[in-house]
């Protein structure tokens, strides 16, 4: 038999048949404690109940990040393992790209995703963004990804019937993995970072599409800067959606009208500290705008001069109504025309909707998905490859 | 776990097999902490800035302070769920001591503390008013950003939508601890 150091094996299957056993010997190797070791995934169910009870999860089960799992995820981020792409408040932890791997391999996620994920998490690290407030906020915001350009395409992002869920893997599991992102890296732990009074279910995941295809106007990442075949995220704190049911209206000013109505309440954030609201539109009624001649610039101009709450109601929130947003009595829960933020997605129907932002005190962010030489990617085999 | 083996001359004996399942790595991000050094308050301060976040009652906490010590003072207001704005921060370091108020939520107490921790990186000493449903996190966050030690006071949740009166009572209860932390002893 070959000559082995003291601890390790150097036992082949042949050594130990022809060898050993040739010997009489009852024990197969000689230097190795066993002589097969044999390595198996974890009980992901024990796993699960483990991370749960250590306050790492949001609930529901997760897929145990081993070592090889995380290790494929790091591969498509086209960056190291230690590189930092946040630090994220309110625990002020270090996301690095393993960190951001770990606990997208946990929500389910599958490595293509990983570019959309590493991206969202920088853009919500922007100061504009005011994470230590959107996580820790008794307010049940929720931080929406909204996904433009080809790659959304190419990892299956849902911007038609459903997208916001349930039925898609890239919607659910990409959110997800940023909601443990920050359980895990930022600290928002429901009662310990997290204080939100209710929470939401939004937390658990939000993240779609724009339907480019549907869109009578221009998508929403080109009137940011970016070019029609350029990839984004945009990262928005938001309210749930709440839906907005007009079959009747045949006119653009009718259809909007209902919108308005829909969003124009008391008890949002925007009737206090107006700011951004996040306006989903179907299809159909985007068809039925366009139709009357409308661009998606005089949708958010008549949107926000008619977006009002009287004052008597609007100032019931949390600060104190600042007198600079009140005209003629009224609140208007947006600050200018761009604080409406439009997108078209969704299926067949005549449905919109509408959800309201945490005010003032936070702003979307549109991240580029691009590579660590600065290009735009065009694909997420990019970020593999390069 | 132990399997017979036996080969092809039918000799037997034991393969020892030991199954282990794969590590999993851990979720958590480690903290980036810098500590930061609180400025001392070494004797009674001749000028108060009052740093009002607007949260509800928050005034009526603060005007009760304020006439208890009959101390110079400088009101500013600050945004409650994000950061205050350059200018007011400014004017706040033209005190010798900040009164933040009101933590009583997750996003203001966030940024009563954040806006301390600024201060106290840039000279200026604080005291942070929170409510003692918000005090643990109040606690964590300034230790998450190297000030442990960093003032706050805990005053009995709920502050808003109660009466006048009630918050002045409760406001009556934390006066010695502002004053000891003041170094008032009369």
């Amino acid at each position: 038999m070959k000559k082995r150091d003291k601890d390790v094996c150097g036992c082949s299957i042949e050594d130990l048949l022809n060898e050993n056993i040739e010997k009489g010997e009852t024990k197969l190797c000689e230097v190795s404690k066993n002589d097969i070791e044999l390595y198996v995934e974890p009980d992901a169910e024990k796993v699960s109940y483990e991370f749960y009870k250590k306050k790492h999860t949001d609930g529901l089960p997760i897929i145990p990040p081993t070592e090889g799992r995380v290790r494929k995820f790091i591969e498509f981020s086209g960056l190291n393992k230690d590189d930092l792409v946040a630090v994220l408040p309110p625990r002020f932890g270090r996301a690095t790209i393993q960190k951001i791997a770990v606990n997208s391999v946990m929500a389910g996620c599958i490595s293509q995703f990983m570019p959309v994920i590493q991206h969202s998490i920088k853009a919500i690290s922007h100061e504009k963004f005011n994470l230590p407030g959107v996580n820790a906020t008794t307010h049940p915001v929720s931080i929406c990804t909204i996904l433009n350009g080809p790659i959304g395409a190419e990892i299956g992002i849902n911007s038609g019937t459903g997208c916001l869920g349930p039925g898609y893997m890239a919607n659910a599991t990409i959110g997800r993995a940023i909601r443990l992102c920050l359980i895990n890296i930022a600290g928002a732990v429901t009662g310990i970072g997290d204080h939100a009074s209710m929470g939401s279910p939004s937390k658990y995941s939000f993240c779609f599409g724009e339907a480019e295809n549907e869109n009578p106007w221009d998508p929403l990442h080109t009137e940011r800067g970016f070019k029609v075949d350029d990839s984004t995220v945009t990262m928005i704190a938001l309210d749930s959606p709440h839906n907005v049911n007009d079959h009747r209206s045949k006119t653009a000013e009718d259809l909007i009208d209902t919108i308005i109505h829909t969003a124009s309440v008391a008890g949002c954030n925007n009737s206090h500290v107006p700011g951004e609201i996040l306006v989903i539109m179907s299809p159909e009624h985007a068809k039925t705008i366009s139709g009357d001649g409308w661009s998606r610039e005089d949708v958010k101009e008549y949107f926000h001069e008619n977006a009002l709450v009287p004052v008597e109601l609007g100032d019931r929130g949390g600060r104190k109504l600042d007198k600079k947003w009140i005209k003629n009595g009224n609140v208007s829960i947006t600050r200018k025309p761009e604080d409406v933020v439009l997108v078209v997605a969704g299926g067949p129907g005549r449905h919109t909707m509408i959800c309201h932002g945490f005010g003032t005190s936070s702003e979307s962010v549109t991240e580029l998905l691009k590579l660590k030489d600065g290009t735009a990617a065009q694909s997420v085999d990019d970020f593999k490859n390069k | 776990m132990i399997i017979k083996f036996k080969d092809r001359k039918t000799k037997e004996t034991d393969m020892r097999i030991n199954i282990i399942e794969k590590e999993v790595m851990d979720p958590l991000g480690e903290s980036e902490v810098n500590k930061i050094e609180l400025s001392l308050i070494l004797q009674k301060p001749d000028k108060i800035v009052y740093l009002d976040n607007t949260k509800p009652n928050t005034d009526i906490i603060l005007d009760t302070i304020k006439e208890s010590l009959n101390i110079d003072s400088i009101d500013v207001q600050k945004p409650a769920g994000a950061s205050a704005t350059e200018e007011q921060i400014q004017e706040a370091k033209k005190g010798d001591v900040v009164i933040l108020a009101l933590g009583d939520c997750g996003s203001c107490t966030t940024w009563v503390i954040l806006d301390a921790t600024r201060l106290e990186k840039e000279g200026k000493p604080t005291i942070c008013i929170c409510t003692h449903k918000f005090t643990d996190y109040a606690h964590s966050l300034a230790k998450a950003q190297g000030a442990e030690d960093l003032r706050i006071i805990e005053i009995e949740h709920p502050i808003a939508g109660l009466k006048e009166d009630e918050v002045e009572e409760k406001t009556e209860k934390i006066l010695p601890e502002v004053k000891k932390m003041l170094n008032i002893h009369s």
